[in-house]
């Protein structure tokens, strides 16, 4: 009966227990989680942060960015930060932990970082340099280093504002899945902080974040002009700039390229998939080149991967080597002039032009790297191989060695299916 | 004197198989990475190696004894009194290792989990769970190992294959690391990783005879080296040895980074099961032996009223260091890098007096010497 009496209390204390009566303990809606985090140049101290994080009032609780007055003494819900059911806030402080600090003097509820989804740099900052804020972010334990990481034309602020979520309820969802809309398109590279910070350290290769930006619709044409419609291939776009109208003002395209921790160069978003190739990243993505048997025609292609790219690095007579051997696969997505590339006679030209396509897009993006002496391929992990010991590699310093290096590129490519068509009929018409 | 029960060869593989591993949740994996780079997955094996060949020669001191534990050898080697200091000495080292490995813990537990959470209250929990298994016994310390080292290599098999995203097998080259003669020196430093062996040799009765100490003692030292090293190489693979040396715990940052996909990621709180279990097991086995050989050295009959005393003692031991960097930086380093000349030293010195001086068990009913 003794032994039962004490295994009770055992039960009764491990309840008083593992119900997390310690100081660690935080109810769920005693927090706020910020989303997205933005790091600035500041004017008045060392940094300047803005956070977004939900109002938990539904997507339209926020007023839906209307610029009625109401809360925050009289002042419109834009000037106290909300935006579609966001909140935004900016901080200048001495390092970011306390900004956020700073900013609990006027949020509720501590705000938490551990759901943060997205670091944000300007493009300002990130030339100068980020090495100050990844201190933190490695070293503090809300912060997820899977979070995405993206540097941004103009401020970050201007661009968090501009984060708005145009499909579904859900703010964290819309932000990962754009993140990850890299794996649909390759426009832009899908660059989590782990990767991010591991790269600033490595011997092997250069960091990179995606490019963003805010567009402002202007550079889609009105309709009006009297144009031949020319085509332009290969389409690079950067953001700000892709011809579009409506769904979100922010985009992204492209990649921002660093040299260590400071940004010095960018890649658009062709160059960017050619880079996403070489680097085994590139998943699936439409790539149109022009009809040759039909000029002015194009032929819209389902591009991938077809093995892993095969890299060797090696040293000729002091010189790095490297060999990139790439295999692409495609699927026909259209035949505007209706020849037929199905045919076994065809099908072997449209694969040479596929290849070379990518062959002067691959050296288009290799040639770019080496002028920035910036090797985001990674292909330092090839040339490591040649070196014993860790002291010889960084002894040699690859990433300062880039740009002399030899790179030599190969593509095979081969269109495997023909879409749900195998041959095209000319279209009749009366003339 | 105390009587302990039986277990099987399996049971004893798992508890001096948890005692090893464990170490890899810990500060380990970048202490490692630091020193030996690239190198470090096969380091380790070194370490293994040469923690094989002191078995070995552990095993040839206990066939002199058979039946004995190691402590009454070090009586019947070393002469009662010697014995006794020796025996005495080992239960103060295991006291202060199990200490240290509570304060290894509770370093990293506050540092990701419970930050705010006083440090007492951490150690009396765990504590708990330590003197509760002293109390219980070695039989059911040693079944509930046999059951924690199915659930630890099963969920590290799959944290580790969940991170596979981010491996890649460049990060390993250049292949010799900082250079193969510090891999080796260092290798056979850090030896004293797998010291945990040594604790067999203490449980000899419980093992039921040498040949399952023999198997238990190399299958321990061989899974645990398999363990450690495909632990590190693919932390290396991820981290490369450049980040690799500044995470405070490697394998909970694998599992912190887990992202297959938008629903499944975030698994760090599997993690804190195998962590614990691990940890337990190891702390505990060091207490209770450590409880038992003093016991045993002092001709004391029951262990259990010294569990309340010893625990004590161990919360003590763990608030030696004042922080977390001389936990590391000397304790965690002593024990894992420097006391192999103490845990290894030993039983090798006695083996070559036992050899010198011809003593042996002789098999008569006065078990004469």
């Amino acid at each position: 009966m003794k032994r039962y009496k004490v295994f009770c209390l055992l039960l009764i204390l491990l309840c008083w227990m593992l119900a997390g009566c310690s100081p660690d303990l935080v109810e769920i809606d005693e927090e706020v989680y910020a989303l997205v985090l933005g790091a600035d140049i500041s004017a008045n101290n060392k940094i300047k942060i803005t956070l977004q994080y939900p109002s938990y009032k539904g997507s339209g609780g926020g007023g839906s960015g209307s610029k009625s007055s109401g809360g925050g003494g009289g002042g419109s819900r834009e000037e106290i930060g909300v935006y579609e059911g966001n909140i935004i806030t900016t901080v200048e402080a001495s390092s970011i932990l306390e900004g956020i600090n700073l900013l609990n003097t006027a949020v509720s509820r501590q705000i938490s970082l551990t759901h943060c989804k997205l670091l944000v740099f300007s493009e300002e900052l990130a030339k100068q340099g980020v090495e100050d804020y990844l201190a933190p972010m490695m070293r503090y334990r809300d912060m997820r280093r899977i979070m995405h990481v993206i540097v941004c034309k103009g401020k970050a602020e201007s661009f968090i504002k501009e984060n708005i979520n145009t499909i579904g309820e859900s703010e964290s969802k819309a932000i990962e899945l754009m993140a990850t809309q890299s794996l649909n398109n390759g426009l832009f590279p899908r660059m989590t902080f782990i990767d991010f910070y591991r790269n600033m350290l490595s011997p092997y290769e250069q960091p990179l974040t995606a490019y963003a930006g805010i567009n402002d619709f202007s550079k889609l044409s009105s309709g009006d002009e009297e144009t031949a419609s020319p085509l332009k291939i290969p389409e690079g776009y950067l953001p700000s700039e892709v011809p579009r109208k409506g769904a979100a003002r922010r985009e992204l395209a492209g990649t921002a390229i660093f040299n260590g921790p400071k940004m010095i160069g960018v890649l658009d978003s062709f160059e960017t998939r050619c880079m996403l190739i070489i680097k085994n990243q590139f998943k699936r993505g439409i790539v149109t080149i022009e009809d040759r048997k039909a000029p002015g025609k194009v032929i819209p292609l389902d591009v991938r991967l077809g093995r892993k790219p095969v890299i060797k690095g090696y040293f000729e007579n002091g010189v790095p080597i490297i060999d990139v051997r790439v295999n692409i696969e495609a699927d026909l997505g259209a035949i505007q002039s209706r020849v037929n590339y199905e045919r076994l006679s065809l099908v072997e030209a449209l694969n040479g032009q596929i290849k070379e396509f990518f062959e002067a897009g691959l050296r288009q993006t290799i040639d770019k790297t080496q002028r920035l002496n910036c090797d985001v391929f990674g292909f330092g992990e090839y040339i490591a191989g040649n070196f014993s010991t860790i002291q010889e590699l960084e002894a040699y310093n690859w990433k300062k060695h880039y740009k002399d290096a030899k790179v030599n590129v190969t593509v095979e490519a081969n269109v495997r299916r023909t879409g749900l068509m195998f041959g095209s009929k000319p279209l009749k018409s009366s003339q | 004197m105390m009587k302990e029960d039986n277990f099987g060869t399996k049971e004893a593989v798992s508890l001096a198989t948890l005692a090893i591993i464990t170490k890899v949740f810990y500060t380990s994996p970048f202490v490692i990475v630091n020193s030996l780079g690239t190198a470090a997955w096969y380091g380790t094996l070194v370490s293994c190696i040469v923690s094989l060949l002191v078995f070995l020669l552990l095993y040839q001191l206990m066939k002199r004894f058979p039946g004995d534990d190691l402590q009454a050898v070090f009586m019947k080697v070393l002469g009662k009194v010697l014995g006794r200091i020796v025996t005495v000495l080992f239960s103060v080292y295991l006291l202060y290792y199990a200490g240290m490995n509570l304060r290894e813990f509770l370093e990293i537990i506050k540092a990701y989990i419970l930050p705010y959470t006083p440090p007492s209250y951490i150690m009396i929990t765990f504590l708990s769970v330590v003197a509760l298994f002293a109390f219980l016994g070695l039989e059911v310390l040693a079944r509930f190992s046999y059951l924690g080292l199915w659930i630890v290599l099963i969920t590290m098999g799959l944290l580790l294959t969940f991170g596979s995203t981010y491996y890649n097998a460049n990060y390993i080259k250049p292949y010799l690391g900082y250079g193969i003669d510090k891999t080796i020196i260092y290798g056979v430093l850090r030896s004293a990783a797998y010291q945990e062996f040594i604790l067999l040799a203490f449980i000899m009765g419980s093992l039921q005879g040498l040949k399952n100490f023999k198997r238990a003692g190399i299958g321990s030292i061989l899974l645990s080296g398999g363990v450690i090293s495909i632990s590190l190489l693919l932390y290396l693979m991820m981290f490369q040895y450049t980040v690799g040396s500044e995470n405070l715990s490697g394998l909970f940052q694998i599992s912190r980074s887990i992202y297959l996909s938008r629903f499944f990621q975030r698994v760090e709180a599997i993690f804190l099961f195998i962590w614990v279990i691990s940890s337990v097991v190891t702390v505990a086995i060091a207490f209770y032996i450590s409880i038992s050989i003093y016991c045993k050295a002092l001709n004391i009959g029951d262990h259990r009223p010294l569990i309340l005393p010893f625990s004590f003692l161990t919360f003590l031991v763990a608030f030696f260091p004042k922080n977390l960097t001389e936990t590391v930086e000397f304790h965690m380093l002593f024990i894992r890098q420097y006391s192999s000349f103490v845990v290894y030293g030993i039983p090798v010195l006695v083996l070559v007096l036992s050899l010198i001086l011809g003593r042996k068990r002789v098999e008569s009913r006065n078990e004469k010497v």
